[in-house]
């Protein structure tokens, strides 16, 4: 699952691919992904992992690291 | 926000009462009924408003929490709720502006308006039923009990200009007792009067030269009427976020906690970090029921990126009152956002742009940039 997000962020909101990008790197407090980057994560993740997250669960609070947003697919 | 010596002499009583009470379902009842007293004395209209709405949300959160077709009846309480609104707020703007279309027409009647006076409050607590509902049947919230959900519906302290509190923050600490502490007090105090001074001091003195000025445009020079304009854009922040203060810090004195409203959203460097920070809790609304579930609706681009953040935008600036201009200020910032993802689209194909925007003085004057588009933003709102 990780490496699967990663992935996906690495490609699709990243403005360089080769920015260092871990687990634990912070998203949105960051700026490196904002509302729009989350609707297409939202939909990536519900694809792939067939877990659908409400908005209101996806906020720089539950969603910042990849680490958080494991954290919350799992619960769900 | 009706700031008022009632205000104030109710927050001293209830919270007296409430404190000197031991049991907290007691204490939810207390401030509900200080709430609904608070309420009716300023809107009769607006307290029947409350309590059918409140008796109705509850009731159809009852029902998509424990019946099949939860779709459904989400569906009909969201959209009842949205009725109530449209009747209030809306009916009286929708007759205007058809009569205006019949009257460009040159038809020769047109018809009847009648003025509505919308109840107090009715904007905020449409928008806390509804996500009540919908976090219901999106299972991040428990119904609650009617009487935390009635305390949750009216609180007085945030009844009025917000923060639009969610239900799934907002029961958790009213479920237990509350443990008195005299840093409520003093949190509250220092909130409060923080509150005051941005709002009596400097939104008040700031509106005593901006407000001839722009309200009597053609008579001032350009330059004259966007340093009134600059004076604006900050008196409004410092009106608004103080009375959000205010509203905050009342509600510690009861020992909650309510959500920020604003995180200096005029030291961002774009569009979408000022709507995190501007107005959070409604812009945290529109995007959790409005912009991610209208974004889905299709995957184009052009739906996403154009369309989507002007609908959402526009209906931000509707909501904020029944007038074109306001829904213009919305379209404003909508345009924005949808200018801004163009922009991050074709930064993240040209890496020597990418690289500009990493120099500081690149993040300084968009942070002056932002703060300007905003600025001429308010030129709609007023």
């Amino acid at each position: 699952m990780e490496e699967k997000l990663l992935d996906f962020i690495r490609n699709e909101f990243l403005e360089d691919p080769e920015t260092e990008l871990n687990a634990a790197t912070k998203l949105i407090s960051a700026g490196l992904i904002d509302s729009f980057s989350l609707v297409s994560l939202q939909v990536f993740i519900a694809k792939e992992f067939g877990k659908n997250i409400p908005a209101p669960k996806i906020t720089a609070e539950t969603f910042d690291t990849v680490n958080k947003m494991i954290e919350v697919i799992n619960k769900f | 926000m009706v700031i008022s010596y009632l205000f104030f002499g109710l927050l001293a009583i209830t919270a007296i009462i409430y404190w000197f009470t031991s049991n907290q379902k007691i204490r939810n009842y207390i401030l509900s009924a200080s709430s609904l007293f608070f309420i009716g004395f300023y809107d009769s209209n607006a307290l029947i408003v409350v309590l059918s709405l409140t008796v109705f949300t509850y009731f159809f959160g009852y029902l998509i929490k424990y019946k099949d077709k939860k779709g459904l009846y989400l569906f009909a309480g969201i959209s009842s709720i949205i009725l109530l609104l449209v009747i209030f707020k809306y009916l009286g703007f929708l007759e205007k502006t058809l009569n205006d279309i019949i009257a460009y027409f040159s038809f020769n009647s047109g018809i009847r308006t009648i003025m509505i006076i919308p109840p107090l409050g009715i904007s905020y607590i449409t928008f806390k039923h509804i996500s009540y509902l919908t976090d219901i049947k999106w299972k991040i919230t428990e119904n609650g009990s009617f009487g935390e959900f009635l305390c949750y519906s009216s609180l007085f302290t945030i009844y009025t200009a917000g923060p639009i509190e969610r239900f799934e923050k907002f029961r958790p600490q009213i479920q237990n007792r509350i443990e008195y502490s005299g840093a409520f007090i003093g949190q509250s105090f220092g909130r409060i009067t923080i509150g005051f001074f941005k709002k009596l001091v400097i939104a008040d003195w700031i509106a005593h030269f901006a407000n001839p000025v722009l309200n009597n445009q053609a008579e001032y020079p350009p330059l004259i009427v966007l340093a009134a304009l600059l004076g604006f854009s900050i008196q409004i922040y410092m009106d608004f976020s103080g009375y959000s203060d205010i509203a905050i810090g009342a509600s510690m004195l009861f020992g909650l906690k309510i959500m920020e409203n604003f995180n200096y959203p005029y030291f961002v460097s774009n569009i979408s970090q000022f709507w995190r920070n501007w107005h959070i809790s409604l812009s945290d609304w529109l995007r959790d029921y409005l912009f991610f579930p209208l974004s889905k609706v299709s995957s184009k681009k052009i739906w996403t990126v154009f369309f989507v953040p002007i609908i959402v935008m526009g209906i931000c600036g509707f909501w904020h009152g029944a007038e074109w201009h306001f829904a213009m200020w919305g379209v404003w910032h909508g345009a924005g956002l949808s200018f801004y993802q163009v922009w991050l689209m074709y930064k993240r194909k040209n890496k020597k742009l990418s690289a500009l925007a990493q120099k500081e003085w690149f993040n300084f004057a968009s942070i002056v940039l932002t703060f300007l588009y905003v600025t001429l933003g308010w030129w709609f709102f007023i």
